[in-house]
């Protein structure tokens, strides 16, 4: 993602809870995870976050730096229906986003 | 350029270059016709599964595509508004309404990813911010990239302001 601006919430502890989060979506059978990539703005993907999954802020520029700091963030996880249906919203911001199979 | 929210609280761009008004009629076009290679990134594969891939290329990506030809409409009506100023005001201006933000931001989205794509700009060249080069297509294009991006941070700022920064502050609606 493009940064345009040195980004209060680029503080690498902001991460460790969305860790825990990714530990905990492995209970569930598919995974939505957003991909990095260089073009998308950083406020338009935390934007579309919030939008998408109704997350506060904090919650949506959290996922948004794990994307572009790791390359990819789990953002939700859940039956695969649900599932389609949040990578068909972000497909239609034009955010890289994939349905996958849980490891487990 | 500036850029304001104007008397009726919509966003107002204005003392437009008049090149930058032209480069900005360019997301009327249609990405998938102006960038034949570039436009494969609109519409990315949804995972590895077979069975998912087929469907999406049968009935999401379609539905898709009406998506982004329907919001590129409402960009289209809107830059039908674009004025050049005269005498004192010179350059051009552009309201946008506030309910077509959304409109704009996937258009203009779209039309950058494309270009990246269509000119192979890189990573690298996205992040410098070095004088732009009008000698060659594809500095234009780096050109429109960026100017694209700072049109879209203005109106995801005149969003965030209309939402009085309530837009999804509940946690109702995590992922499990």
């Amino acid at each position: 993602m493009t940064w345009l601006a040195d980004h209060p919430m680029n503080d690498p502890r902001l991460l460790e809870s969305t860790e825990t989060e990714q530990e905990n979506a492995f209970d569930h059978p598919w995974l939505v995870v957003v991909h990095n990539d260089p073009v998308n703005l950083m406020s338009y993907v935390a934007m579309i976050f919030r939008r998408v999954f109704g997350w506060n802020r904090e919650r949506a520029e959290r996922h948004m730096l794990e994307v572009h700091t790791k390359g990819r963030s789990v953002v939700w996880s859940g039956a695969r229906e649900q599932g389609e249906l949040y990578v068909q919203q972000l497909h239609g911001h034009l955010l890289l986003a994939t349905l996958v199979r849980s490891p487990r | 350029m500036y850029f304001e929210i104007s008397k009726k609280g919509n966003p107002l761009f204005s003392k437009i270059h008049p090149l930058l008004a032209g480069m900005l009629q360019t997301v009327a076009v249609d990405p998938w016709e102006r960038f034949p290679d570039g436009s494969s990134r609109l519409l990315p594969s949804p995972g590895d599964d077979e069975e998912l891939c087929a469907d999406w290329e049968d009935i999401v990506q379609p539905e898709l595509r009406r998506h982004f030809d329907l919001e590129r409409s409402v960009v289209a009506e809107d830059l039908t508004r674009l004025k050049s100023g005269k005498g004192k005001n010179p350059g051009w201006s552009l309201e946008i309404e506030s309910t077509h933000g959304n409109a704009w931001l996937t258009t203009l989205n779209a039309h950058r990813l494309a270009l990246v794509d269509e000119y192979s700009i890189t990573e690298q060249e996205l992040a410098e911010k070095s004088e732009p080069d009008f000698s060659n297509e594809r500095g234009l294009a780096l050109m429109q990239v960026n100017f694209f991006a700072f049109v879209q941070e203005c109106l995801i700022r005149a969003q965030d302001e209309d939402d009085g920064g309530q837009l999804g502050e509940s946690d109702d609606a995590e992922g499990h």
